[in-house]
């Protein structure tokens, strides 16, 4: 279904333009339908519960850095 | 001893007879080296083979043992190292032809202890390009083969050191795991692959996929020698900023061979997932024999297991497009085609679906912590297949068709997301005579227990005496 689909073509091409790559590539062909693919698939987070719970990230700095 | 016997023999047993003078490095540097020779034109482990400098490590050491100066359990081991841990004037290709002529200046610290230990560097190994896909490919340099079989993938990305620790071409071989590419190979080629925690071995100087998931780890075909090198590589450094400041046990402690007591859960979705019969089988003997040494087990849930795949992609993705971006706008129709496409799809994840991952990433780490709480480890089978062929873009993994590369991340990309320590050993062999994988994982920073486990189990069995038919 179209609805389903989680990014119309010329917002991919405006997005891939933004990202640095080459829009007149034909490579772009091939590369749509496996970026609508990754990101349909990234939809599954949706069905976690994340709740209040902060992101976890690495990058928490030392005592020693303060 | 034939120069073979000398190939298959232990880090440790090769490090009593060099520090008892059985035996040479250099002689122990001149089997391999044949070894690789004979084998290499199969297996294609290696990307630079390093003969030269290694005979001439392999002389120095000798020379340094005659002396009085043995330097410890590595000394005059042969070793190698993927090809994403810089070697200091040694190309490092990260496996692509992008770098076939980058020489960094200085060593990673992986590399730089194993030379201090005395270990001797026979080369740079074969990887999937940027370490990025678990099945060993690479167009640039050649696939890589199971020693096994080599019509079939020797896993990855870490596939070289897979094939070379298998085949008795390196003693002892180094990985780096973002999604399961120590564990995978490890399972697939019938060897012992530690992803430590993360934070305990340094990943300074070392190409990332992952900030936050990229672990480096031995590669080795006894548990003892995954302690040896681990006493070697483990502990604080200040060039990562990831490193942890924990106290560094003797990791040989750990080989007890006593498991009475220690709780082992074994978390039921793993066996609700696709997974070949035969693998389910050997894991579930393999948790009868653990039994049997004592160990008490206890079935647990681990709900947030269904959703692995998800907040690691997400993670994954986005990270690997972030470092890469200007090698993309540069050089991208120089990739390997799969790699490009995953990398720039990364470049789609937006802000707010990587921040969500990253809080899905809290919830799922809250629930494993809790799962530890429990139980002192988790069990499980390390790959839901045997090794599959050469480009097989799906498997058959009970009566399910699968993505390769959904499937053999499966049980892996868990313990990426929580940076717990994980191992696979081998746990027997398929009808086809192909090996397979039984993963222990720990608390974080816990790798004595998971040495322990994994230890009493392979003494009490004798799947490490097999040894591939190339």
């Amino acid at each position: 279904m179209p609805g389903d689909n989680p990014l119309n073509r010329d917002a991919f091409l405006y997005l891939a333009a933004q990202a640095g790559l080459d829009t007149a590539s034909p490579h772009l062909a091939e590369l749509y339908p496996y970026v609508v693919s990754v990101l349909s698939s990234v939809r599954a987070l949706d069905d976690i519960d994340v709740g209040t719970n902060e992101p976890d990230l690495a990058f928490i700095p030392s005592p020693e850095a303060n | 001893m034939d120069a073979l016997e000398l190939c298959y023999l232990s880090a440790g047993e090769l490090s009593r007879m060099i520090k008892n003078k059985d035996v040479s490095p250099v002689e122990v540097v001149d089997a391999h080296l044949a070894r690789i020779g004979e084998t290499d034109r199969t297996l294609n482990s290696f990307i630079t083979l390093l003969s030269e400098q290694a005979k001439a490590a392999a002389r120095r050491a000798e020379s340094e043992i005659q002396a009085g100066n043995y330097r410890g359990p590595l000394h005059g081991i042969p070793v190698g190292l993927k090809d994403l841990f810089n070697t200091g004037g040694v190309r490092t290709t990260s496996g692509s032809r992008i770098f076939d002529n980058f020489i960094p200046e200085r060593d990673c610290t992986v590399a730089a202890r194993f030379r201090q230990a005395g270990a001797i560097l026979l080369g740079k190994l074969n990887m999937h390009p940027f370490a990025y896909g678990p099945t060993g490919e690479n167009a640039d340099y050649g696939h890589m083969h199971n020693p096994w079989n080599p019509e079939l993938i020797t896993g990855g990305s870490s596939g070289g050191s897979g094939s070379a620790t298998a085949a008795g071409q390196c003693t002892i071989t180094m990985g780096s795991d973002t999604g399961g590419s120590v564990r995978i190979p490890a399972a697939l080629c019938g060897i012992v692959g530690l992803k430590p925690t993360y934070g305990l071995v340094s990943r300074y100087g070392l190409t990332p996929l992952s900030w936050c998931m990229d672990h480096p780890g031995p590669m080795t075909r006894t548990v003892e020698d995954t302690a040896l090198a681990m006493n070697v590589i483990a502990g604080h450094d200040p060039n990562d900023v990831a490193s942890a400041r924990v106290e560094v046990p003797d990791y040989t402690t750990a080989l007890t061979g006593d498991v009475r007591g220690l709780r082992i859960g074994i978390p039921k979705e793993f066996f609700e997932s696709p997974l070949d019969p035969e693998v389910a089988a050997a894991v579930q003997q393999a948790i009868r024999q653990l039994e049997d040494l004592g160990a008490v087990t206890t079935e647990v849930s681990f709900p947030m297991f269904q959703h692995a795949q998800a907040i690691s992609g997400t993670i994954l993705m986005a990270e690997a497009a972030a470092y890469h971006r200007e090698l993309l706008a540069k050089d991208g129709d120089k990739l390997y085609p799969p790699v490009r496409l995953r990398l720039e799809a990364g470049l789609f994840i937006t802000a707010v679906d990587y921040l969500k991952a990253q809080q899905a990433r809290s919830v799922f780490n809250l629930e494993a912590r809790q799962l530890l709480n429990e139980v002192d480890l988790l069990i499980g089978p390390t790959e839901p297949v045997t090794a599959p062929p050469i480009l097989a873009e799906r498997v058959q993994a009970g009566d399910q068709t699968i993505g390769t590369t959904a499937a053999l991340t499966h049980y892996t990309r868990p313990y990426n997301i929580s940076g717990f320590p994980a191992i696979s050993v081998p746990c027997g062999f398929s009808q086809a005579g192909l090996p397979i994988g039984l993963q222990l994982a720990g608390r974080p920073f816990d790798e004595l227990t998971v040495l322990r486990a994994a230890h009493a189990y392979e003494q009490a069995t004798n799947w490490r005496s097999r040894r591939p038919p190339i």
